[in-house]
């Protein structure tokens, strides 16, 4: 327990040591879905597939809809994406900006509502959606995480450093609030922005009670809702190596986009951001 | 605040702000604060029909049913050992990591890569490749298991636990250990980044001033880091805590819609929030409204208190500077 007092060899075999069992799970996926069925039966189980069997994947996505899912998912984080980044933007603006009456209430009404667990807002809203009639639609999956209160905070905070003078000397030049929004708070607020962005991606990505209460048909499940029971052949077996290929599919692409933005994500946990 | 005191603008109240609040406002009043307020109220209507809509009148009714109800306390006691039991040996073992990831020069950014993986996959996806993992016949762990000359484990089974209290809770601690396997795994990484970042905010000339006096470096940890780092182990341990009182897809994930292994009819693993979307049934049968959202008022209640409790007892052991 004294890492000072380690020799420099011994903190990195600990490091490595403790990366290797936190990607033992991505590693025993990976194998699995690779291996064929005989070979999934064998005990112990194989480390290594003896032979590639890509057909897995392509059975997943023959076997659930996996695709379909996987679109859905696509098509509901990008539209919370587009609509929650601009309310939050807008509202962050008026928050960090502007002055008007109520302010200092409806700031701390947003950052209350923090507080409250999304769980137990579930109930209600699914009442809302189904009084509305929009079971089984992209309003009911994408309209309640178009607010996010922590979004706005996190704007807010972002917009407050952009200098006062900027926006007097704006204003001496008589330039619109929306205009500078667009032309001078934006651009200086860029990574803030992505982080948001991605952030909302993450989310909708993990969120699993909301959707499998909105949606009864297959065409309208998100990836969470899909996967499971899905993989049992004939005679009630789970199907080990189609149900892994089919984690990997929703899986990976998360991965991938984390390696690509790992600068904005990271910075996006460390200033506070928690799942769900 | 906003302009340079003394400009003839100062108090000028600028309307056109509530264009800017209105889609924000809408969306939380319709989405947050109604059902706040909604599932309050709900949780105090008797006999409610949600199609219909008719209740007979207001009581505790619901609270009472729910709090007698031996598959609730279930939910509260398992909710309680991922908030209090893997939590903190999540943040035991992050903190440990992050204390090693900053002391080395090369690599830390390859290990911080790794380290945050399990927070980019998908709760229903990891669960299942747990619920792999832990396969009595063709899982990873029996396999290493075996390594050791240990015999398989029939990790996720309820066999005979029906007839056997002794079976019953043998089943419930093998359960409870893959719960919180996967709870650590899965909540590990945003503790690392948060505990990494916490270190590094750390002035350097503490640890020169501690080293020019020759302090050891397990008094330094003791005495600067751990105290300097606890407003970042508070943080940390109330928004694990918040989370950790959600459980829910996880154990839905590790063990089906019935929260047990295979055999088990008492919903072993169910959380408070299990109990209460199954209260709450499905669009095609429906349950209990009233009855989930009491359900919701307890989790709501009891998440303020334990937040409460913890900043109360964190002015004796959280330094601010």
């Amino acid at each position: 327990m004294k890492p000072q007092s380690m020799s420099n060899l011994f903190r990195y075999f600990l490091l490595s040591l403790s990366a290797a069992i936190i990607l033992v799970p991505f590693y025993w996926m990976i194998n699995t879905s690779l291996k064929t069925n005989a070979e999934i039966l064998r005990i112990p189980p194989t480390l290594f597939p003896s032979e590639f069997r890509f057909q897995n994947f392509a059975d997943a996505i023959v076997k659930a809809p996996i695709l379909t899912y996987l679109l859905n998912t696509v098509v509901v984080a990008l539209s919370v994406v587009a609509i929650s980044t601009v309310v939050s933007v807008l509202a962050a603006f008026a928050f960090a900006r502007l002055n008007f009456r109520g302010k200092q209430i409806l700031f701390i009404v947003i950052l209350g509502t923090m507080m409250v667990p999304q769980e137990m807002l579930i109930i209600t809203n699914f009442m809302t959606i189904a009084d509305l009639g929009w079971m089984n639609t992209w309003q009911a999956l994408i309209a309640p995480y178009c607010i996010n209160a922590f979004n706005i905070y996190l704007l807010r905070q972002t917009f407050k450093q952009v200098p006062d003078e900027l926006y007097l000397a704006s204003k001496v030049d008589g330039v619109s609030n929306f205009r500078f929004l667009r032309k001078i708070m934006l651009p200086l607020s860029k990574s803030t922005i992505v982080t948001v962005m991605i952030l909302s991606v993450i989310w909708i990505w993990d969120t699993y009670a909301w959707p499998s209460l909105v949606t009864t048909k297959d065409s309208m499940r998100l990836v969470s809702n899909g996967l499971q029971n899905a993989f049992t052949n004939d005679s009630g077996r789970i199907q080990y190596e189609i149900q892994m290929a089919a984690s990997t599919l929703v899986i990976l692409p998360l991965v991938f986009l984390f390696l690509m933005l790992k600068k904005y994500i990271i910075s996006g946990m460390v200033k506070g951001g928690i799942k769900g | 605040m906003l302009r340079p005191k003394g400009t003839a603008r100062r108090n000028r109240y600028d309307n056109s702000a509530y264009f800017y609040l209105l889609p924000a406002l809408l969306l939380l009043a319709v989405f947050i604060v109604y059902p706040i307020m909604n599932t309050l109220i709900t949780s105090f209507k008797g006999e409610y029909r949600f199609l219909t809509g008719d209740f007979e009148g207001y009581s505790w009714q619901n609270y009472v049913e729910i709090i007698k109800d031996p598959i609730f306390r279930r939910a509260i006691l398992n909710t309680l050992f991922i908030a209090f039991v893997c939590i903190p040996a999540s943040m035991a073992i992050a903190l440990f990591l992050s204390l090693i990831l900053n002391s080395i020069q090369k690599w830390q950014g390859f290990f911080m890569t790794l380290f945050y993986l399990p927070q980019v996959t998908n709760v229903i996806a990891a669960g299942i490749v747990f619920a792999f993992m832990f396969n009595t016949n063709f899982g990873v762990i029996n396999m290493i298991l075996g390594w050791f000359g240990i015999d398989p484990v029939a990790w996720i089974s309820g066999q005979g636990i029906a007839s056997s209290p002794k079976l019953y809770h043998q089943a419930y601690a093998r359960s409870l250990f893959i719960v919180f396997v996967y709870t650590v795994w899965q909540g590990i990484s945003l503790k690392i980044i948060l505990f990494l970042s916490g270190l590094q905010n750390i002035n350097k000339q503490y640890y020169q001033a501690a080293k020019v006096d020759g302090t050891s470096t397990w008094r330094m940890i003791r005495k600067i880091t751990l105290p300097l780092l606890s407003p970042t182990t508070l943080y940390v341990f109330i928004t694990s805590v918040i989370t950790a009182f959600k459980a829910y897809a996880q154990v839905v994930a590790l063990f089906g819609n019935q929260y047990g292994p295979a055999g088990d009819d008492s919903k072993m693993m169910i959380t408070i929030v299990g109990y209460m979307m199954d209260s709450m049934g499905d669009y095609l049968s429906p349950g209990s409204i009233s009855k989930a959202s009491s359900a919701a008022m307890i989790l709501v209640v009891m998440v303020m208190i334990v937040t409460a409790v913890q900043i109360k007892i964190s002015k004796k052991w959280v330094h601010y500077n």
